[in-house]
């Protein structure tokens, strides 16, 4: 009886703070529309800052904890409302998606960046980890009573808010119905703000309070992923009604406390169970929650697409594959691995281009799918051992298969939803991946497959695939059979989008309701779009894996994942080249750029702080590009494209881009300046070209509109000016009266007419 | 109500009660459409002619009633099921494939259709049936157009031909009018009363009442959830309920 | 109306008068790609209730959202008092005393009624006196006071709708399909309590799709077919021409 009372206090306590942070989460994704993939994130941050405070600093534990939860926690929520989410109201859900994974990608790096995650640091529990009282025999501590006791009081102060309160009631009213609550004369885009100010709050006080009740030791994954068991908690509540996830909440914390407490002893695997609860839970759930209903509810969004011809595509293929036999020809041969492995990256990249670019369907983590094939692949086409070690083409098929059959199976649940329950699925999934399946490690005994082990010794070593004639050991022939491969399945992906089945996939993600109306079983499509993509996903991550040589679970963390997908939208997930750019900014841009300040901080004593603080500000510096995606929805390739198009009537300007690009090659064969030099010179090529156009010849390259724009800038009169070239038009004037200061023309106030109607009519 | 003459309806609602909350948005409607000819739907603002179509499409479940296509109750099958037995609708507030060109937001119709035949056979020649569509509904000068920036009235009547892809025997057309000029108006009506013609049945919610009382054969009259009135245009303009419910109040005239 | 309102309404404007209360030139708006509105303009005088009639998919609700500021336009001027407030965003407009009841039920379904009432007091009343004006106009609401608005009758609901225009003392009224889905007798309950706001001073403009509802406190009528002005008069020459315009003869 003790023990259940001491599992049910544990299990409470656990779901108390589930139950903060996930209120949090609801209350910003109902009254905004953005769900806060960052919200485990600004809860890891406010964390490591309270551990900063109180522990680094030695301020005492109150100060800190206010400092912490009430000042930075509000600040935060402000503070990205105003930059980000504000602006997200007519952008695609793909968008608001990227952009809160880029926050959390920022918050990730930055928080490694300020605290050195080799170091330990552990938080005690507030008042001590030994400062308790007895009660029905259960030793209770005074933080774990706090977490019980912050639940209660919040559940209840946010029933007060909600009915007490204006701002509480102007919150549900701006869920009912904006567009009234600003005829009533409120700023939706304020409630919106405070909404974030409490849930960040809440995120900051999950965050401070979750720490010592799991364990004590801070870590910047796990407490950036504690967003997944938040959201399973939310789903409860179909991430709209906060007191069903306060019940979700419970429920979650009270269930994996008994199941590890009652589990038998010898099994070692429960550990694991409990861990993945939330996200397993997250799926029945899914199973259960009603059809989402159709309706006719078009909205335009900033986001625009050009669908490129085929033979478009592969002439760009064939180009492509010229540049890469340059490269391997040019390359320093010890530069090949980098350059195979963002290939291999650029082709898992590739899965979401009919995915989420076509079809408007988002995948958070298309590694964890890769990890799939990838062990499939290993434990049924491997033979050979150590450098006569080969993939047979069975392991390669298998392995890809298995992806696609998984992707299918994680996916159907989610589909019958809208499409951010898909995403969040795919996190779960991701979640699952990771605590279930990477961790196995050890031999078990399994029921049909025998003794062995899923994951051998935390490390896969993935032999190239046995091709017959083509000697894949080789670098370069590798290089070129990726660079191929990709040329293909981009050509592939185009003329998939060119024909009726890449219509129909644009049909559904431009109005579901239509293409259902015409008969189109949208459960069906996006299923099989989804299989499509895990399987790339999966070839993808076989041949990433064959590419680095051994891959560990380390490979597959979802935060690398998050930042696969972001930068491909980041680049244009609608189009191959944005997968080229996701691909190549993951596979290489992260170990070059860590690598060479890694280098440089090694080799120079004076600069080595320095070079350390380079480096994480260009990990920061990508996450804010996922960041800007809020302001470029399309894609910066799309970017760089349209601002090329108007080239085409200023040759000149292009034989310089050519001239230029051929000079620093030049320069690179005879070794003047190195690879990195020269690929810093044709990138401010590329991007400096439009440019140099604009201002080179402006009547070439400038629209009608943006030349007169562009001489009328040229000559701005100050408006006070402006009469002496003669006589001012109403409008003129009335703009000189407000600019100068004076009253327009002598009005009664609007609000006065009435009054005054009275007065006469009396 | 009245039955229009020869043979039995194509569409038949059977007591469609709709709620939503508190209100009831249809209450206890049974009507019914004709093959060959185009039925009217009208009334006035929030009577629930746009309720009663989502009823007939699947995507609004009603509380009560049923929904008979030729005599088969659908009542419980999904949307995308209803299309392949040969419903076909149109949006009031349009719902077109906004990144697709005029001609593949027609085209792509045809590619549902192929798809889900793929394995029962009878799948359409989509390249010659488009081309078709496009020239009889006088499209094929816009044909590669973006679709994003082409007038509403030419969005409408592509929403019609992408409509009449599926070839369809039943035709929903929630205000194809809004938004035509007047001159593509009579185009359009000429248009409708030759699809009636083949056999097609159109059933019409529009606002603009002379194009209904010209076009149609029979007119329901939708007020405040329930049916006032049915019957021929001469019968529904003369009938003093509509009067009532279109210009509201007691009837001063 | 008295017809001191009629012959300020109809008379000529003369270079020196109290200007129009809410001004609509040449205004032209969209949703998305559907242009609605091609040029619309519309003049409300103090004191003047105008009416605006034509059937559905005129253009009407179009028209007052813009006035309202609730929906951006694409071309002319809108002026309140005179003051050209182009681009005035909703809740700007509605603490300048513009206030909008909308089309359908303008009520919070998931609030309370005394939670609807006290979100009128964005506009600066307080919240007794807001209670205290609607229970006395509407003494069910006081009944209903902590039931949930979208659980009360449509009646009920418009009423708690005109309840904020009531208690908030606005300068102009408008007013989208008052009558929309409503039973004959509420309808005229609810013009009665426009009428009594006229009384107090309050300019009205009024989208009325049944046009012989409003024809009877009307000072001037409307008539807006296919995103355009067709045609202005008073309440009298506008009802000679309703079937047509209507039903098309």
């Amino acid at each position: 009886m003790d023990l259940f009372l001491t599992y049910t206090l544990v299990g409470l306590v656990m779901g108390a703070v589930y139950a903060i942070a996930a209120s949090g989460l609801v209350l910003t994704y109902t009254t905004s529309g953005v769900f806060n993939f960052a919200h485990g994130a600004q809860a890891m941050l406010s964390a490591f800052l309270y551990w900063q405070l109180s522990v680094g600093w030695g301020l005492p534990v109150p100060v800190a904890f206010v400092l912490v939860v009430l000042v930075f926690g509000p600040l935060t929520g402000v503070l990205l409302h105003k930059t980000l989410m504000h602006g997200l109201r007519d952008v695609a859900e793909v968008t608001k998606v990227v952009v809160t994974v880029a926050v959390l990608l920022g918050m990730v790096s930055l928080s490694q960046w300020i605290w050195n995650p080799t170091e330990a640091r552990s938080v005690a529990m507030l008042w001590g980890n030994s400062t308790s009282f007895e009660l029905l025999g259960v030793r209770i501590r005074y933080h774990e009573l706090l977490c019980l006791v912050a639940a209660a009081a919040l559940a209840i102060g946010l029933r007060l808010l909600f009915t007490r309160s204006r701002v509480g009631v102007t919150m549900r009213a701006v869920v009912d119905d904006p567009d009234l609550l600003r005829l009533n004369g409120y700023n939706p885009d304020r409630v919106a703000m405070a909404s974030w100010a409490v849930g960040a709050s809440l995120a900051a006080l999950a965050g401070v309070l979750v720490t010592p009740v799991a364990g004590g030791s801070l870590e910047a994954n796990t407490l950036t992923l504690l967003v997944i068991d938040t959201f399973a908690a939310a789903m409860f509540g179909r991430l709209r009604s906060i007191p069903r996830t306060f019940v979700g909440a419970l429920f979650l914390g009270l269930a994996s406390t008994y199941l590890l407490g009652y589990a038998p002893t010898d099994w070692d695997w429960i550990g694991n169970v409990k861990t993945a609860l939330p996200m397993i839970v997250l799926f029945l759930v899914l199973l259960v929650l009603p059809q989402d209903r159709l309706r006719g509810a078009q909205q335009r969004t900033r986001e625009r697409t050009r669908v490129p011809s085929v033979r478009f595509a592969a002439g760009w293929a064939v180009a492509f594959v010229a540049i890469m036999f340059v490269i391997t020809k040019i390359a320093n041969p010890l530069m090949l691995g980098p350059w195979t492995a963002a290939l291999a990256f650029s082709i898992i990249a590739l899965s979401l281009v009919p995915l989420t670019g076509y079809a408007g369907e988002i995948n958070l983590v298309p590694l964890s799918f890769g990890a799939i094939a990838v062990i499939v692949a290993y434990h049924t086409g491997v033979s050979g051992t150590g450098l006569d070690a080969t993939l047979a083409w069975k392991g390669l098929l298998i392995g890809t298969v298995a992806a696609a059959l998984v992707g299918g199976l994680v996916a159907l649940p989610a589909l019958r939803l809208r499409g951010l329950y898909l995403a969040l699925a795919t996190m779960a999934f991701g979640g699952l991946v990771s605590t279930l399946v990477l961790s196995e490690v050890t031999p078990r005994d399994w029921p049909i497959w025998g003794e062995n082990t899923i994951f051998p010794a935390a490390v896969i070593a993935m032999p190239h695939l046995d091709a017959g004639p083509l000697d894949l050991d080789d670098e370069a022939t590798f290089l070129m059979a990726l660079a191929v491969l990709f040329a293909v399945l981009g050509v592939a992906l185009v003329a998939l989008r060119n024909s009726g089945y890449g219509r129909r996939l644009a049909a559904m993600k431009d109005s579901p309701a239509a293409a259902a109306m015409l008969g189109q079983s949208l459960v069906r499509l996006k299923l099989s779009v989804f299989m499509l993509s895990a399987a790339i996903a999966g070839l993808g991550c076989i041949l990433m894996a064959s590419a680095v040589g051994s891959v560990a679970p380390d490979n597959f963390l979802i935060v690398a994942s998050l930042a696969l997908v972001m930068l491909t939208v980041v680049g244009g997930v609608s189009y191959v080249s944005g997968a080229l750019f996701g691909g190549f900014m993951v596979g290489m841009g992260f170990s070059l750029i860590n690598g060479t300040f890694g280098n440089l901080e090694a080799g120079s004593d004076m600069y080595a702080g320095l070079f350390g603080s380079l480096s994480h500000v260009f990990a920061i510096a990508i996450a804010l590009t996922g960041i800007g995606v809020n302001r470029n929805p399309s894609g910066i390739v799309n970017d760089i494209c349209e601002s090329y198009r108007p080239l085409r009537n200023a040759r000149p300007v292009l034989y310089v881009g050519v001239a230029a690009g051929l000079v620093l090659l030049g320069l690179n064969w005879v070794e003047v300046i190195g690879d990195w030099s020269f690929a810093i010179g044709i990138f401010c090529v590329v991007v400096l070209l439009p440019v140099l156009g604009r201002i080179w010849m402006p009547e070439r390259v400038l629209t009608e509109s943006e030349l007169a724009e562009h001489r009328s800038r040229a000559a701005v009169v100050p408006p006070e000016l402006r009469a002496l070239d003669g006589p001012l038009d109403p409008e003129e004037r009335y703009d000189l009266d407000t600019y100068l200061g004076l009253p327009a023309r002598a009005l009664p106030a609007l609000d006065e007419t009435p009054s005054d109607l009275e007065a006469t009519r009396v | 109500m009245s039955e229009p003459s020869g043979g039995a309806p194509l569409l038949e609602t059977r007591g469609i009660t709709v709620r939503f909350g508190g209100n009831t948005a249809v209450d206890d409607v049974s009507l019914s459409v004709a093959p060959g000819c185009v039925t009217g739907l009208i009334g006035p603002n929030g009577a629930g002619k746009t309720t009663l179509f989502n009823t007939v499409t699947g995507m609004q479940r009603p509380t009560s009633g049923r929904v008979l296509l030729d005599g088969t109750d659908i009542t419980g099958r999904p949307v995308a099921k209803r299309a392949a037995l040969g419903i076909a609708r149109t949006f009031q507030r349009l719902e077109l494939f906004l990144t697709l060109s005029v001609r593949d937001n027609v085209r792509v119709a045809g590619d549902i259709v192929n798809a889900g035949r793929r394995f029962r056979g009878g799948s359409i020649d989509v390249e010659a049936e488009t081309d078709r569509l496009l020239e009889l509904t006088g499209l094929t000068p816009i044909a590669d157009r973006e679709v994003s920036d082409i007038p509403t009235g030419r969005a409408r009547v592509v929403e019609v031909a992408r409509a009449l892809m599926t070839k369809p025997r039943l035709l929903l057309l929630d205000e194809p009018a809004s938004g035509q000029t007047e001159h593509e108006t009579d185009e359009f009506a000429e248009m409708l009363a030759g699809l009636a013609a083949t056999g097609l049945g159109i059933c019409l919610v529009e606002h603009d009442l002379p194009l209904v009382m010209k076009l149609c054969s029979t007119i329901h009259v939708l007020d405040q959830g329930r049916l006032i009135a049915s019957g021929t245009p001469a019968e529904v303009q003369a009938s003093p309920e509509v009067v009532a419910a279109y210009i509201g109040g007691e009837v001063l005239a | 109306m008295t017809s001191v309102v009629t012959d300020r309404a109809t008379g000529p404007v003369e270079p020196e008068p109290i200007p129009p209360v809410l001004e609509l030139v040449g205004v032209r708006a969209a949703y998305g790609p559907i242009q609605v509105l091609h040029g619309v303009d519309l003049t409300v005088h103090p004191g003047q209730v105008v009416a605006l009639l034509g059937p559905n998919g005129g253009g009407k609700t179009t028209t007052v959202k813009v006035a309202a500021g609730l929906l951006p336009m694409a071309g002319g001027e809108l002026r309140y008092a005179g003051q050209k407030v182009n681009g005035i965003s909703a809740e700007t407009a509605a603490g300048m005393g513009v206030c909008l009841i909308p089309e359908g039920r303008g009520v919070f379904a998931n609030l309370t009624v005394r939670e609807n009432l006290w979100l009128a007091t964005g506009t600066g009343a307080s919240r007794e006196q807001i209670e205290e004006r609607a229970y006395f106009r509407f003494p069910i609401l006081q009944d209903r006071r902590n039931q949930l608005a979208g659980s009360m009758s449509g009646g009920e609901q418009q009423m708690l709708a005109l309840s904020r225009a009531l208690a908030t003392d606005p300068a102009v009224l408008l007013l989208d399909e008052l009558s929309m889905g409503l039973a004959p007798m509420i309808v005229s309950q609810m013009y009665d309590t426009v009428a009594q706001l006229v009384e107090e001073g309050i300019s009205v403009l009024v989208a009325e799709q049944f046009a012989r509802t409003v024809l009877p406190i009307a000072d001037l009528a409307a008539v807006m077919l296919h995103g355009r002005i067709a045609a202005v008069g008073t309440p009298a020459e506008i009802d000679a021409d309703l079937s047509t315009t209507y039903l098309g003869g």
